[in-house]
């Protein structure tokens, strides 16, 4: 499968992001990503990242490699996107409970910090910026988006994987998309009170 | 209901363009550029902490 466009799995850190990037992977369009984050407890599978995308305000020559494969990129990297180009983005949501939550267990097996802010706090904070990201790829010409629920995806994996081909050109083997899907991986059900 | 003083001449100027721009009072118009003021900053106060969450997860440098 070949496209000049490029393919952006997007969204919060644990939104489901490299569940996406897997299943859009083993669909048929691979995966660009140099596999520097291997597997671990948090994401078993792989985090299906390109550490290039971290730089993406000082060198954007790795886009050069995007078309036809698909890549990761978290949701405040997508502003940086030169805008000569066009982009087609997967956005994982997820509860937003839950997105803490499991941030907050990544955090601790990292053994490194995060944001000075209460989980409720934080829920806030990433309510403001997924809604200013919304309203802006909506303004954006180059982009098409089709936002995807993690929930969703987990309660039903057939309609989700089928919509998410259809976005991307009806051309992916979506049965090898659902392979990936591993309920057991789904840990971090409940949603804090905020 | 607390009070905050401003300069007399701020003041008209505020009660001025209040009445220009639609506002029943200049408490009203007052009251609307701070709450905005102040949702600014703590908006940019939250982005910073989200970057600082996001470093720390290992997504952004």
């Amino acid at each position: 499968m070949t496209t000049d466009v490029t393919t952006i799995v997007s969204g919060l850190p644990r939104s489901g992001t490299s569940l996406m990037m897997q299943m859009i992977h083993s669909g048929g369009l691979p995966a660009l990503t140099d596999e520097m984050r291997a597997g671990d407890e948090d994401n078993p599978r792989g985090y299906f990242e390109l550490e290039a995308v971290k730089k993406i305000r000082t060198d954007t020559s790795w886009l050069d490699d995007t078309p036809g494969r698909v890549v990761k990129m978290v949701h405040l990297l997508l502003y940086d996107l030169p805008g000569a180009r066009s982009y087609r983005v997967v956005f994982m949501t997820r509860d937003l409970g839950e997105v803490v939550r499991s941030q907050g267990v990544m955090l601790q097996r990292r053994g490194t910090t995060g944001a000075a802010l209460t989980p409720g706090q934080l829920v806030k904070a990433y309510e403001s910026q997924l809604a200013k990201i919304r309203q802006w790829l909506d303004e954006q010409r180059n982009f098409e988006v089709h936002y995807t629920s993690y929930n969703d995806l987990m309660a039903d994996p057939p309609t989700v994987a089928a919509a998410v081909n259809a976005f991307l050109g009806g051309g992916l083997d979506v049965d090898a998309m659902l392979r990936n899907v591993d309920p057991k991986l789904y840990r971090q059900r409940q949603a804090l009170s905020t | 209901m607390a009070k905050i003083k401003i300069d007399k001449s701020l003041y008209e100027r505020v009660r001025k363009t209040a009445e220009r721009a639609g506002y029943s009072s200049a408490d009203e118009f007052v009251t609307h550029l701070i709450e905005k003021a102040v949702a600014d900053v703590e908006g940019a106060a939250s982005d910073e902490e989200v970057e600082k969450q996001l470093r720390g997860l290992g997504y952004i440098e």
